[in-house]
């Protein structure tokens, strides 16, 4: 019997909702960072969720990649291609420096540790006028290979979505390695898998750094598009962000940083409109965003610990069953 | 000489608050395992409604208390919805107290705007060994130290206490001897409240308040507990003046902005290299 | 007094107390017998009200306090203030009554509990246990991990206590000669149900209990020569 599955169905609504939306949408900002976000949640979600290990300084990845186009490209004139593939090995690297360490720590040490690791990249990229100083480096040329450039947001959207494609392709064949199931041992006990001959902090350095390569990924990418890149840009609010994203949609699963991206980009997105009628007080934005922020955050670990994509899952098998239940009897 | 004892004094002061929100996260990790990440937001709310109090509502003294209190009280809200849920295990209680101090700032927001605020305190200063401090400053110290060694005493001495200080130490006799630790959780939640809120009432008057300022107090208050195993309120006040006094001289010797930076260098230098055995307290 | 009708305990799927009903009279002294994993902790953990029971019923006239499994004392905290919190549920201070009964603990209230040894830790744990001013002591392994000579002076203590102040004890234990020594009626417990109950004289002459389940070395002592009896394996 042929039957087809409705994850697939999905997936593939989704990829085409992805494709056509460049195309029919006015301005694509919106997108784009819902798309980069989306690259560095899948990290994210994959470090919490298999490796069992809480980052609230994300930022300082994504600050990393973009960094490097930025130097890359304004201080010593590099061909945008080629920084765009060392954004995410620069970050990588760095957070297997940072992560040896680092990693030593686990739950709440390793949580303040990584916010604590933001805060000094921010100090790093504000005092280094190599990494622009205060006031940031500007003027990062446009993306473009050989003679082709990208000259409107279109591109970079299309650009943003196949590296997502890629990140999620690599992150799906990670997982589902030998690799993959070991390291998802260490989310339950470390302990366990270590007796169970888990190599536990090669382990965990290489999850870190693989997350640390999709946030370079993703910063690399957003230094092309907002041509400018200071410590202001990467707040330690936007790690936490990543955070919520990865809880709403669900920790250890492959869509659920995607998921969580898209439903809290939106639901960001829409509160913004809302909240800047001209005849709403100013305050109004950013009371909604905290609010939406913690509200998102209790409610999702409280009454959906999972996360969506595992609730949803986990709906649609009792679905399913109950359905193959009837059929049988 | 002078310009040494000034910096001495005002780290101590700056590393006093340090303490007073750091022996909150431990009195509360003790208990329930959880890092209270709205234990800043919590401070914020305690400078603010001080400065709103004493703007002609209350003396001073009724106000500051009046804050204090209800720090106390949102602590237990915010324990609420960290612990109050059975069977949340504490990473996730984190992430949760970090929504809940989102939820913080953003009536913090809504209630007093965007800009810093700040309430008023001693006026005038006195000198010290020749340096001149702010009243205010030395107010700050004394204070933390009335609450450290009302703390102290309140855990060795009074039956309650004991009762928290039995839910740290295990948790199932607790439970065997009829001590409902989920309740005594949300006490240690009420009690960081109150020091977190008396941080804020406390530091408000000389260093203005924003809902911008909950990281930077969580996470010195966060360095302070580190030196403390995230268990011990004593080794806590040592850490935060240690960090604060540390702070002050960076930012009078060398660069001002450094200060912060030195503070987390240090937390992740200690961290670090106590990381096994703090590792194994958690175990515990 | 104690009265368990029934009594069914799980953890998800298993099973781990199946059905038992039994009675523990006012002052009356029962051992609670059996092999590691036949229930022995989850059913006084149950009667004492630390884990929920899935069905039947736990009745009792009067106050339970327990002796747990390991002693679990509140390690950092001094002998006092390990038998002040033993009042809790009461809101009992007084010390002196459980000094007056085991004077030993008198001498070392203001010692560290983990520092203790383990007959010293016990002798707390029993101490702590009393301050509820029970009328049933639930004691899960008293002799676990204690020299001969130290399990021998607590039994002694228990005995005392039993006359003294009237308290029912309930003893979960694997030394069963102990047990059958202290409790005049004894119950066994195999694989969450009772398999024989009755005076401990009796039950340690039966050999159908003995062959079940009394440990290698008591049936090898009777039955030298014989070929080894088939050990029944009990999954928790």
């Amino acid at each position: 019997m042929d039957r087809v599955n409705p994850r697939n169905v999905l997936v593939v609504v989704a990829a085409v909702a992805g494709c056509v939306a460049p195309f029919v949408m006015g301005d694509l900002t919106f997108l784009m960072r819902m798309l980069l976000a989306a690259i560095v949640v899948t990290g994210l979600s994959l470090l919490m969720g298999y490796a069992g290990q809480a980052s609230l300084g994300q930022g300082a990845f994504v600050a990393v990649g973009a960094v490097t186009v930025a130097v890359g490209t304004t201080r010593w004139g590099l061909p945008p291609l080629l920084v765009l593939v060392a954004a995410p090995i620069v970050a990588g690297a760095f957070a297997a420096l940072v992560g040896v360490p680092l990693l030593r720590l686990r739950g709440h040490y390793l949580a303040f540790g990584t916010l604590a690791l933001l805060l000094m990249v921010q100090t790093a990229m504000s005092t280094l006028d190599f990494l622009g100083g205060a006031f940031g480096i500007s003027g990062i040329p446009a993306f473009g290979v050989g003679g082709s450039v990208f000259t409107d947001q279109r591109p970079y959207v299309l650009l943003a979505l196949g590296l997502l494609a890629l990140v999620l392709f690599v992150t799906h064949r990670i997982v589902d390695s030998r690799f993959g199931r070991g390291i998802r041992a260490l989310a339950g006990s470390e302990t366990a898998a270590e007796s169970a001959g888990v190599p536990v902090m090669r382990g965990k350095l290489v999850i870190f750094a693989l997350s640390a390569m999709y946030a370079g990924l993703a910063g690399g990418l957003s230094a092309f598009f907002t041509p400018y890149v200071s410590p202001d840009s990467f707040p330690a609010l936007e790690s936490f962000t990543y955070v919520i994203m990865a809880v709403v949609g669900g920790l250890g699963t492959l869509w659920g940083g995607v998921v969580g991206a898209v439903l809290v980009s939106t639901l960001l997105q829409v509160l913004n409109l809302v909240s800047s009628q001209p005849q709403l007080p100013p305050t109004l934005g950013p009371i909604l965003q905290y609010a939406t922020y913690g509200g998102l955050l209790v409610v999702a670990l409280l009454f959906m610990p999972g996360g969506i994509v595992p609730t949803v899952q986990s709906a649609a098998a009792r679905a399913v069953s109950r359905r193959g239940g009837a059929g049988r009897t | 000489m002078t310009e040494l004892v000034a910096y001495l004094i005002s780290g101590i002061a700056l590393g006093s608050s340090f303490a007073l929100i750091g022996s909150g996260l431990v009195v509360v990790h003790r208990v329930t395992r959880v890092v209270n990440f709205a234990q800043g937001s919590v401070a914020i709310v305690g400078g603010m409604t001080s400065a709103t109090l004493l703007n002609g509502l209350l003396p001073h003294g009724l106000g500051e208390i009046a804050a204090v209190v209800l720090c106390g009280v949102l602590g237990v809200l915010v324990g609420l919805l960290a612990i109050g849920r059975r069977g949340t295990p504490p990473l996730i209680s984190l992430i949760v107290t970090l929504g809940a101090s989102m939820l913080v700032s953003a009536a913090i927001i809504w209630l007093w705007g965007q800009d810093p605020v700040t309430p008023p305190g001693l006026e005038g200063s006195v000198t010290v060994l020749g340096a001149e401090v702010e009243r205010q400053r030395l107010l700050v110290v004394a204070a933390t130290g009335v609450a450290f060694a009302a703390l102290t005493l309140f855990f060795s001495r009074s039956y309650l206490g004991k009762g928290l200080t039995a839910s740290a130490s295990n948790p199932f006799a607790a439970r065997m001897v009829g001590i409902d630790v989920r309740k005594m959780g949300l006490l240690a939640f009420g009690l960081a409240g109150i020091l977190g809120g008396l941080a804020g009432v406390l530091i408000a008057p000389s260093n203005p308040l924003s809902f911008y300022s909950d990281l930077p107090l969580v996470l010195s208050g966060f360095a302070a507990a580190v030196f403390g195993g995230l268990t011990s309120p004593l080794r806590t006040l040592f850490g935060g003046l240690g960090l604060g006094v540390a702070g002050q001289l960076t930012a009078g010797y060398l660069n001002g902005s450094y200060q912060t930076e030195m503070a987390l260098l240090l937390m992740l230098v200690i961290m670090i290299i106590r990381s096994r055995a703090l590792v194994q307290e958690e175990v515990k | 007094m104690l009265r368990i009708d029934d009594l069914v305990v799980r953890y998800g799927s298993a099973v781990a107390v199946d059905g038992i009903s039994f009675e523990v009279g006012a002052g009356e002294m029962v051992a609670l017998v059996g092999p590691n994993g036949a229930g022995k902790s989850t059913l006084i953990n149950a009667i004492s009200g630390l884990v929920a029971p899935h069905s039947g019923t736990v009745a009792c006239e009067g106050r339970i306090a327990q002796v747990p499994e390991g002693r679990q004392m509140f390690a950092d905290m001094s002998v006092e203030d390990n038998l002040l919190l033993g009042g809790w549920s009461i809101r009992n201070r007084d010390l002196g009554e459980v000094y007056d009964l085991l004077p030993d603990l008198a001498g070392m209230r203001k010692r560290k509990a983990g520092r203790l040894s383990g007959g010293q830790q016990q002798m707390v744990a029993v101490g702590r246990a009393l301050m509820a001013r029970p009328d049933l002591l639930a004691i899960d392994e008293l002799s676990l991990g204690l020299a001969p000579l130290v399990v021998a002076e607590l039994a002694e203590h228990l005995r005392f206590l039993n006359r003294e102040r009237g308290t029912a004890v309930l003893l979960v234990e694997q030394e069963v000669t102990l047990a059958f020594d202290v409790c005049p009626r004894a119950l066994v417990l195999e694989a969450g149900r009772i398999i024989a109950a009755g005076p401990s004289v009796e039950l340690a002459q039966s050999e159908t209990v003995r062959k079940a389940y009394f440990g290698d070395l008591a049936v090898a002592e009777t039955m030298t020569g014989a070929t080894a009896p088939a050990t029944t394996e009990v999954s928790p």
